[in-house]
């Protein structure tokens, strides 16, 4: 269809129609060409989406329902993996059993470690719980610290600012956009995360108290104050034992903690258990933003999970 | 007898002091290091801790209140070219932390007892072969990236008779235009089980197809293998490799035992295999391999030796399920052609199994596994008519750390009068850097 009308036109006419239709194709093309981003979590993919808008697509390797754990290697994400520009990982071992992997198997060599598309969000943050000397008989920990800093809008917001840093690195034409929306997103963060300690401080001591399943919530306890004289995990990753789970009880008894707190993605049976004996409430939290399903953003996931938990302790 | 077929080809026993020594040194210097600071650490276990708001006061509140309100203005102002410093790394942990310098160990121990109600006709080298105790293997793995280009892996395997190398090679991780070399010694890409290690299996011996055609070690060798992920809307991996033709154990419908030696390149063994991905939804996801062999065998005159492969595996995970439960299913098939003096050999043979993983604690599974067998048969001269195999296994996972796992086999070889029924229970520890398997 092309080559016929240009093929009637002198050569140098329809040469330069030629050239013509392939700038406005380049052009075109490089108007739309965006940064492909792959996050290992829903929580980070929403971040880097928000920073980054229209300049960047963002595909999530995991699901917010899933146990960042433990998610499924599948071949699948080694394509995504593969024609990513950046990738953006948790970090703190998070994602040890699964992404190393489909990163080698992705043969990107800008994701690969050093890489310059290679952000760690752990290096970011300032981890809790860090473990000098770690040992497997106390259960599943990651000796670099607690690996869910994200449940934190503290961090969320450092992570922002990193963020928009790694995306005028890749893209320095764009630095002024990233960079700019990347600190109002994280003046977002942080006043929201502001906001909410005031109101969590004016409960009073006793609502404060929680129990948690895993350790996973130890950066919302430091956001908001809250008290867990104990989790219903005994270590991190191993299933209570019933005589641990009567000394949960005993301790929910005696302190009169009424609320227990848990990710979807963590067995509930226990927890309803304690919750039905100690005449507590089990909040399950969503372990991060519906990104991929409804294009929740970070910060509105941090809100819901926020007012979720207040909701319950100030009942 | 199987037992004398563990060996390789080219005896390892004079390495075995040197590596010993260096993994000693290696695994212990660290430890022996930190050993004074360890009573200082505080471990994390669960203990009740005191309450932390009784001792909170008003005033205490405020002052969090005050520094996160600090804290915001010094975002405000934060120059966004500068950015936040970045943390450096953490520091090389005890043993083979994921990052850092530190090389990344891993020790892999499997032990077992069986119990054969007649002599057992198992195909694996490290599967339980009689009734009594069995160390099955220690299998130590060692790795890190070398540079920006390369990264190395060694799998080494201890056993009763000596040390091996299972695998070690460098492989390449930044080639262009989505290539990959390997190089070194590694498990061909035949099939799916093949390039696996046992504690990856889900039963605890080699499925009887694998031993057979493949060899009771798997199919391995020495080699150079480039492999290329097309760039197509789905998963396509084209893996084609060069291998050293002989073992024992290694390469048996091949030189197998009787290394003849490689005079022109069509006496090396070639692998060629296309592996397909298809995400059949969020949940279900469907790997589909076909792969080939094609080599040089030791009966002369150029005789030949091709086996072709066919192996499918859909898994079933519902990824919000909070007991982590997946079934999935694998059917792996093989046929091998073998030119012999006057006479083309043909065998099938071929297995499929059912696993569920109920939850995090326990699975189940059932496989069933064939061979065909025939009076002219000189690899197995006793395997004159066909062989079946019923296995059925439960096993129970304190943590991800370590398994028991039991397991019977309803064994019928159709030149026996009896089918041997058997009975092993399998201990398997891992210590060290945290592994990650492929799907």
């Amino acid at each position: 269809m092309l080559m016929s009308p240009i093929s009637r036109f002198p050569m140098a006419l329809g040469g330069l129609r030629l050239a013509t239709l392939m700038a406005l194709l380049l052009t075109t093309f490089t108007a739309q060409a965006s940064l492909r981003v792959a996050a290992s979590t829903p929580d980070l993919a929403a971040l880097v989406a928000e920073i980054g808008g229209e300049h960047v697509t963002v595909t999530s390797l995991s699901r917010p329902n899933e146990d960042p754990h433990y998610v499924d290697p599948k071949p699948s994400l080694v394509i995504t993996l593969a024609r990513a520009d950046l990738l953006v990982f948790n970090g703190l071992d998070l994602e040890i059993g699964w992404l190393p992997p489909i990163r080698i198997n992705s043969r990107n060599s800008a994701i690969q470690m050093g890489g310059a598309g290679d952000f760690d969000a752990s290096r970011h943050i300032e981890p809790m719980e860090t473990h000098l000397e770690s040992n497997r008989a106390m259960g599943d920990i990651h000796p670099g610290g607690n690996p869910h800093f994200l449940y934190d809008p503290r961090n969320g917001a450092r992570i922002a600012t990193a963020l928009g840093n790694k995306l005028a690195e890749l893209e320095p034409e764009k630095r002024a956009f990233f960079v700019k929306s990347a600190r109002a997103v994280a003046d977002k963060l942080m006043t929201l995360a502001k906001q909410e300690t005031a109101r969590f401080a004016a409960l009073k001591p006793e609502q404060r108290r929680v129990i948690t399943y895993h350790r996973s919530l130890v950066y919302v306890l430091d956001w908001l104050g809250l008290d867990r004289p104990m989790t219903i995990e005994p270590r991190p990753g191993i299933s209570p034992s019933p005589s641990h789970v009567a000394r949960v009880l005993g301790v929910m008894r005696a302190q009169n903690v009424r609320t227990i707190l848990q990710e979807r993605f963590y067995p509930t049976k226990t927890s309803e258990t304690l919750g039905r004996l100690a005449n507590a409430k089990v909040v399950t939290l969503a372990g991060g933003a519906s990104f991929a399903k409804k294009g929740e953003l970070y910060s509105e996931r941090i809100k819901t999970m926020a007012e979720a938990i207040y909701g319950t302790l100030a009942r | 007898m199987p037992g004398l077929n563990l060996r390789p080809r080219r005896a390892p026993h004079p390495y075995a002091s040197a590596v010993i020594a260096l993994i000693v040194s290696v695994v212990i210097a660290p430890r022996a290091h930190a050993q004074p600071g360890a009573s200082d650490v505080k471990p994390a276990t669960n203990e009740p801790e005191d309450s932390l708001l009784a001792a909170e006061s008003p005033a205490g509140l405020e002052d969090r209140v005050r520094a996160l309100e600090e804290m915001l203005q010094l975002m405000g102002t934060l120059e966004a070219p500068a950015g936040q410093p970045e943390r450096p790394a953490p520091a090389p942990r005890t043993l083979g932390g994921s990052s850092g310098p530190g090389l990344d160990i891993a020790v892999a121990l499997d032990t077992a007892a069986a119990w054969f109600s007649a002599e057992g006709l198992q195909t694996g080298a490290h599967d339980p072969a009689d009734t009594g105790f069995h160390l099955q293997q220690v299998e130590i793995s060692l790795g890190q990236n070398v540079d920006h280009l390369f990264e190395l892996r060694a799998y080494l395997v201890f056993t009763q008779f000596g040390v091996e190398l299972e695998e070690a090679f460098g492989r390449s991780l930044a080639l262009p235009g989505g290539l990959q070399l390997r190089a070194g010694q590694f498990l061909t890409r035949i099939g799916r089980l093949n390039a696996t290690h046992p504690h990856g299996w889900s039963f605890i011996d080699q499925a009887m197809v694998n031993g057979t055609f493949l060899g009771s070690e798997g199919s391995r060798g020495a080699g150079l293998e480039v492999s290329w992920l097309a760039p197509l809307p789905w998963y396509v991996n084209v893996i084609a490799s060069a291998t050293d033709a002989a073992g024992g154990a290694s390469a048996i419908s091949f030189f197998g035992g009787d290394d003849l030696g490689i005079e022109t390149p069509a006496d090396l063994l070639y692998t060629m295999a296309v592996r397909q991905f298809f995400d059949i939804s969020d949940d279900v996801g469907l790997a589909w391999g076909v792969s080939t062999q094609q080599g040089p065998n030791s009966t002369g005159n150029g005789n030949r030796t091709e086996i072709y492969n066919t192996d499918l595996y859909l898994r079933w995970r519902p990824s919000n399920s909070p007991s982590r439960m997946s079934l999935s299913w694998t059917l792996e098939g093989m046929i091998r052609r073998r030119q012999v003096p006057g006479d083309i050999r043909v065998d099938t043979g071929g297995y499929t199994q059912l696993v569920w993983n109920i939850n995090p604690y326990w699975e189940v599974g059932g496989r069933y596994g064939f061979v065909s067998g025939s009076p002219e048969d000189d690899l197995m001269p006793e395997a004159t008519e066909d062989r079946h195999r019923v296995t059925t296994q439960i096993t129970y996972r304190p943590s991800h750390f370590s398994r028991l796992r039991l397991q019977g086999n309803r064994d019928q070889p159709l030149y026996r009068d009896e089918p041997i029924w058997v009975g092993m229970l399998q201990a398997e520890f891992l210590v060290g850097s945290h592994g990650a398997h492929d799907y």
